[in-house]
C-alpha cells in the first residue's frame, strides 16, 4: 500500500474527511475555484448582454439592460394606442406595444451612450425641465400641517386679498374752472348728475360699465387717475386734475378696498402657494448644491 | 485527573441531541420563512400581473387588494380625502365615494395612473390639462389668453350655473346673459362642454349635476370659484409608493366609488 505524498495515512478516505487536515486538497480546491472564476468571467466578457437579473420582477413587463418597463406604463400605452386593457388586447396589439416600448428604451439608452445631451437642444431642455419637474413632484407630494399653512398665510397676508372693487365715473370738464365749480357744488350737497351736466362735464366713457375690479379700473383710467380714485370714499368727488391735456373729475360711487380673505376661504390657494414656495426653495437649494459640487472653471476674460 | 478533563471531540459535541434539535428547528424556521416569502411573492405577482380592471371581480384577489389598499389609503390619501374618502367641499378635495368622476370613468387602471402620476403634480405623465381660470384676475389663465370678466359678468355666469342646478329666483335676464358669456366671452364651454356636462378627458366637472367640488353651490360660492379659480393638486406617488401599493390603493379607491352604486 502506497503512502500518500503529503504524509497522511488516510489516502483517498483522508481526502474526503473534512476533519483531517490536507494541504494538497486545499491548494487544488483553490486552483479549481480560480480557474472556474476565470472561465465564468471570460464567458461573461465575450457573451455579455448587460448584467441580467434572475427574472423579470412582477411589476415589470420587461427589463432592458436593467431598466424596467413597468406594467402600468405598458397598460397605459395599450389604452392610449388601442383603447383596450391588457386582458382585452390581442396578441398582436400586445406585441406591437411591447416592441415599441423596448425600442424606445433601447434608443434612450443609445442616446445616453452617444452623449446626445451634448448635441441636441431638445434633449438638454428636456433634461433640465425633467430635473425641475422632479422637484415639483417631490414638493407636491408633501402634505404640510394646518399650522404650517396658517403660518404661511399669516406671513403672506397681502397675497390673499381679492381684487378691490370700485364703481367710479370719470368726468371730463371743458376747463379747470368749470371743473372746480362743479366739484364745489357737489361737495355742498347738490345732485351729482345734474350739476355735472349744468357745468358742461361729460363722462369720458372709460368706466361706464359699472362696478370694476381694481386692475380693470386701472387699465381704463390710467395709473394717475386710478391712484387718485383708490383714495376716494363712497360718494366723494375728486379735485379736478389735468391728465393728458384734459381736465378730469372722478366721482366715486362705491370703493371696496381689498381685504384679506379668511384662512378657510383662501386655504386652497395658501396650499398652492406654500408648495410653489417650497419648489422655489428646493430649486435654489439644488442650484447651490450642484454649483458647490461641480468643478466650474471660468476663463479669465469671462469672470 | 487530566484524563478525566480531556476535551470532548468535536464530532461527539455535534451528535448531542439538543444540538440536533436546534439544527432541526433552524431548518424548519428556514423552510417556514421561505414558504411565507414565496407565498407573498406569488400574491404580489398575481396582483401586479392581473388585469387591473378585473381585480375587483376576482373573489380571491379582491379581498387581499382591498386590505392592503386601505392601509395605503389611510397612510397616504386620507390626509386630504379623509379616512372615509368623502373629500371636502371646504378645501375642494373630491369625494371618492360618489359616481361623479372628474378624470376618467372610475376604472382601476385609470385611478392607478392618477396615483402614480398625479394631477397637475409636475409629472408630465399625469393629468395636466385643465385648471379652472380665475376670471377675477388680470390674467385669468397663464397658459392661454382668456379675458378677465367684470363683477357683473361673474354674477351673470353664477346665475346661469345656479339656474342650471334648479336654483329659484334667478333673474332671467341675468341667466340669459350668463348663458351668452358661457358660450362666448368666458369660453366656459370649451372645457365644460356646451351642455355643461363636463369632460372627464380633461378633468372638467359637470356644472349641471348639483355636485360641487368646492362650496355648497350657493351664488356666493359659485361666484367665488369663477372669480378666484381652483388650485387643487393630486400628488404623483410614483417615487413614494411601490407598484403593489399603487395598484392596491387604486383598487381600494375604485371600490369606494363602486360601493355606493351597489347599495
Amino acid at each position: 500500500m502506497n503512502v500518500p505524498a503529503d504524509g497522511t495515512k488516510a489516502g483517498l478516505r483522508g481526502w474526503l474527511r473534512p476533519d483531517v487536515h490536507n494541504e494538497r486538497r486545499s491548494l487544488i480546491f483553490c486552483a479549481v475555484a480560480a480557474v472556474l472564476g476565470l472561465v465564468i468571467a471570460g464567458v461573461g466578457l465575450f457573451h455579455a448582454r448587460g448584467t441580467r437579473i434572475a427574472g423579470v420582477p412582477p411589476e415589470d413587463v420587461a427589463v432592458v439592460n436593467q431598466s424596467p418597463i413597468l406594467l402600468s406604463d405598458y397598460a397605459a400605452q395599450l389604452q392610449a394606442l388601442y383603447n383596450v386593457s391588457p386582458s382585452q388586447a390581442t396578441p398582436a396589439q400586445k406585441r406591437a406595444v411591447l416592441n415599441g416600448m423596448i425600442r424606445e428604451e433601447l434608443y434612450v439608452q443609445r442616446g445616453i451612450e452617444l452623449g446626445l445631451q451634448n448635441d441636441f437642444i431638445e434633449v438638454r431642455n428636456s433634461l433640465v425641465s425633467s430635473v425641475e419637474a422632479q422637484q415639483e413632484i417631490d414638493a407636491n407630494a408633501t402634505v404640510p400641517t394646518e399650522q404650517e399653512l396658517r403660518d404661511f398665510y399669516q406671513s403672506h397676508l397681502q397675497n390673499y386679498q381679492p381684487e378691490g372693487l370700485m364703481t367710479v365715473t370719470d368726468y371730463v370738464a371743458p376747463d379747470l374752472s368749470s371743473g372746480q365749480r362743479a366739484v364745489m357744488a357737489v361737495r355742498s350737497g347738490n345732485d351729482l348728475a345734474s350739476t355735472m351736466a349744468a357745468d358742461g362735464l361729460r363722462t369720458s366713457g372709460a368706466t361706464d360699465d359699472g362696478q370694476e375690479f381694481y386692475f380693470a379700473a386701472e387699465a381704463h383710467l390710467g395709473a394717475r387717475l386710478f391712484a387718485l380714485a383708490k383714495g376716494l370714499h363712497d360718494g366723494q368727488v375728486s379735485d379736478p386734475v389735468a391728465v393728458g391735456g384734459r381736465v378730469h373729475v372722478l366721482a366715486m360711487h362705491s370703493n371696496q378696498q381689498p381685504a384679506p380673505e379668511e384662512y378657510s376661504e383662501a386655504r386652497d390657494r395658501v396650499l398652492a402657494d406654500f408648495r410653489a414656495d417650497k419648489i422655489a426653495r428646493m430649486r435654489a437649494g439644488t442650484d447651490r448644491f450642484l454649483r458647490e459640487r461641480a468643478d466650474v472653471q471660468i476663463a479669465k476674460a469671462f469672470k | 485527573m487530566q484524563a478525566d478533563q480531556a476535551p470532548v471531540p468535536t464530532s461527539a459535541r455535534f451528535t448531542r441531541p439538543r444540538v440536533i434539535a436546534f439544527l432541526v428547528a433552524i431548518f424548519l424556521l428556514l423552510i417556514l420563512a421561505v414558504a411565507i416569502s414565496a407565498t407573498e411573492r406569488r400574491e404580489r405577482a398575481e396582483l401586479l400581473q392581473a388585469d387591473a380592471d378585473r381585480i375587483l371581480d376576482d373573489p380571491r384577489l379582491a379581498p387581499k387588494a382591498l386590505a392592503k389598499g386601505r392601509k395605503v389609503f389611510l397612510a397616504n390619501c386620507a390626509s386630504c380625502h379623509g379616512a372615509d374618502g368623502r373629500g371636502s367641499t371646504a378645501t375642494g378635495t373630491p369625494d371618492l365615494t360618489d359616481q361623479d368622476f372628474l378624470y376618467g370613468t372610475g376604472l382601476v387602471s385609470e385611478i392607478e395612473q392618477i396615483v402614480l402620476h398625479g394631477i397637475r403634480s409636475g409629472d408630465d405623465r399625469g393629468w395636466n390639462l385643465a385648471l379652472m381660470p380665475a376670471y377675477g384676475q388680470q390674467i385669468p389663465y397663464p397658459r392661454e389668453k382668456l379675458p378677465p370678466l367684470s363683477p357683473k359678468e361673474i354674477d351673470q355666469l353664477a346665475s346661469y350655473v345656479g339656474a342650471m342646478n334648479g336654483q329659484a329666483g334667478e333673474d332671467p335676464a341675468d341667466v340669459l346673459a350668463g348663458h351668452n358669456l358661457f358660450e362666448g366671452k368666458g369660453g366656459c364651454w370649451d372645457c365644460h362642454g356646451r351642455d355643461a356636462q363636463g369632460d372627464p378627458a380633461i378633468g372638467a366637472p359637470s356644472l349641471a349635476n348639483g355636485k360641487w367640488l368646492r362650496g355648497d353651490g350657493s351664488r356666493r360660492d359659485i361666484s367665488r370659484i369663477i372669480r378666484e379659480g381652483l388650485h387643487s393638486v393630486s400628488p404623483a406617488f410614483r417615487g413614494r409608493l411601490d407598484p403593489l401599493s399603487a395598484r392596491t390603493v387604486a383598487v381600494y379607491v375604485a371600490y369606494l366609488h363602486a360601493r355606493k352604486e351597489t347599495k
